[in-house]
């Protein structure tokens, strides 16, 4: 069952990608449409400190990171094993893969944190 | 428009790619011109180069009528039946014939075909049922209807002749995945209702180098030449390994009922009466 | 098998995967969702990397929010927005596709032969139309203010 499994997950991340990847763009690059401030505001330190302090963001962040993170890393895992490698390698890649894919959701939720518990004005 | 009574003919530059394991470190490419008459196929054309310029150039080819698979070859950069491929169809003064790529070349056109084989016999090609003794020593028939036929019969086709491998970018790179040809076939023993035995080929397919590795190019669908259309049989294994994975898969009360051999006769005399005698 | 007659390496290799030649759309397709792809994953770690300098405090920030509306880096923007609307209107078509559906029935092969690859090409089209529209107008936001 294994690989069907990590490549049913990698098909399930689709959906959740373009739901909130797609609401990602649409905060960022059409402000003026949906919020009617400028894209320059949208990007701002505090406009950024501000949104990043409602709930549903902080928990649609973290999986957007896991959905993006997983759904990229499982095809570059793919892109890598295609080539012929040895089994040291087929090892390195997978266990590569997987480290550094922890390693970019670790910062990536601190920062969701940071921004979330960030205190205003101290 | 007949072959005999033709005129149409067209001045043929063939390049050849040739190698000779005993004399050459590496393939180098030769050059033959012939005059090509309308219908001739690019196996015939190897020949008489054969017969009048190049005594030296090997190949494999058996039937000449596109059954057989043995003259899968690399012709203008697409992988084709040498035998089915009429040169002037090509539309080209120069054609290039090399050997099918992916595989080792063991000399000039010749293609080693075992990896294409071992892929093929690692996914248990056969019908497993759950009573195998009845597989092996036969005492009745298993029941499929003319649908259940047709849910897999395509994939029944194919010839083994290797052009899905040459073409598919994937074989291109990892020497480890199995390939249309096998993935099919996987395909056509798990849809046929006289088998259940995916749990057995699971080893074999539900692996990294298993269906998940075909990101559906279509070359080797375009490349088949007898419509088995391998792709869709790959498609069709990924719903099945998914559906199985959560529980939706064949289960064996699914699987044909046998029809002993008694009933059998009986139902043949039921349909198909013998014929009366002609004193009656 | 007793013997195994090996021969030269005939494996097309890189080539493989870059050279499409004269296959169907589909092979070009399956050559540019996997170079999007690269570019998007690239991106991705670097995106999540370069917002991590918000804790290096507002000054930081600003500074690198300026760097990024300057137009070499709008041009860049543009074209990761072009990769990944391409990237997902294919991978719409792909997911359909790669479980079954849009590909028809399977029948008795009576040549001419149908193929799957070609009876799901309106399919093919329609992803790639809209996927044109989205990267022609979705680009009109670089003009925003």
């Amino acid at each position: 069952m294994r690989e069907t499994r990590l490549w049913s997950l990698h098909l399930l991340a689709i959906p959740v990608i373009f739901v909130l990847l797609g609401m990602h763009l649409a905060i960022m690059h059409y402000a003026p449409v949906f919020y009617g401030m400028s894209v320059d505001k949208a990007r701002e330190f505090g406009t950024m400190i501000e949104r990043g302090k409602s709930v549903a963001q902080f928990i649609l962040y973290i999986l957007l990171l896991i959905a993006g993170l997983y759904h990229g890393l499982y095809g570059l895992r793919g892109i890598l094993r295609e080539l012929p490698l040895t089994p040291t390698l087929i090892k390195v890649v997978d266990v590569g893969i997987l480290t550094f894919g922890l390693l970019i959701f670790a910062l990536g939720t601190y920062v969701t944190w940071w921004t979330f518990t960030f205190k205003v004005g101290g | 428009m007949t072959t005999s009574q033709s005129t149409t003919s067209r001045e043929t530059t063939f390049r050849l790619r040739r190698y000779d394991p005993d004399k050459d470190s590496a393939p180098h490419w030769d050059t033959y011109t012939l005059k090509v008459p309308d219908g001739m196929t690019v196996l015939e054309a190897l020949h008489q180069i054969k017969a009048e310029q190049e005594p030296t150039l090997a190949w494999r080819s058996s039937c000449r009528m596109g059954v057989c698979g043995s003259c899968g070859m690399f012709i203008n950069n697409l992988p084709m039946l040498a035998c089915q491929t009429q040169v002037l169809h090509l539309n080209s003064d120069v054609v290039t014939v090399a050997p099918l790529p992916n595989y080792p070349n063991v000399k000039d056109l010749v293609p080693d075909l075992e990896p294409l084989i071992e892929k093929h016999a690692a996914i248990k090609p056969f019908i497993i049922h759950p009573n195998s003794m009845e597989v092996d020593e036969p005492t009745g028939e298993f029941l499929q209807s003319a649908e259940e036929r047709e849910a897999y019969s395509q994939f029944t086709y194919c010839i083994k002749c290797g052009l899905c491998l040459a073409a598919c970018p994937t074989v291109a790179t990892d020497p480890l995945f199995l390939g249309p040809q096998a993935l099919a076939q996987a395909y056509r023993y798990t849809a046929d209702n006289r088998d259940c035995g995916l749990q057995e080929r699971l080893e074999a397919i539900d692996v990294f180098h298993g269906p998940y590795q075909c990101h559906m190019a279509g070359a080797c669908s375009q490349a088949c030449p007898k419509g088995v259309d391998p792709a869709f049989g790959i498609q069709l294994l990924k719903r099945t390994l998914v559906l199985d994975s959560i529980g939706f898969g064949k289960k064996k009360s699914q699987v044909a009922k046998l029809v002993p051999l008694a009933d059998v006769v009986k139902q043949i005399e039921e349909f198909a009466p013998p014929p009366r005698s002609v004193n009656q | 098998m007793n013997t195994k007659p090996t021969g030269y390496n005939n494996r097309l290799g890189l080539k493989g995967w870059a050279y499409a030649g004269r296959y169907s759309i589909e092979r070009y397709l399956y050559l540019g969702h996997r170079l999007s792809g690269l570019g998007l994953i690239a991106y991705m770690v670097l995106h999540i990397v370069e917002t991590a300098n918000r804790i290096r405090g507002e000054q930081a920030w600003e500074g690198l929010m300026a760097l990024f509306a300057s137009p070499p880096f709008k041009v860049i923007e543009y074209l990761l927005f072009a990769m990944a609307v391409f990237h997902a209107m294919n991978g719409v078509r792909l997911i359909l596709v790669e479980l079954g559906f849009f590909l028809g029935k399977p029948k008795e092969p009576i040549y001419p032969y149908s193929t799957s690859v070609l009876r799901h090409r309106p399919l093919t089209y329609v992803v790639m139309i809209l996927a044109g529209l989205l990267i022609i107008f979705g680009g009109s936001s670089m003009f925003f203010k």
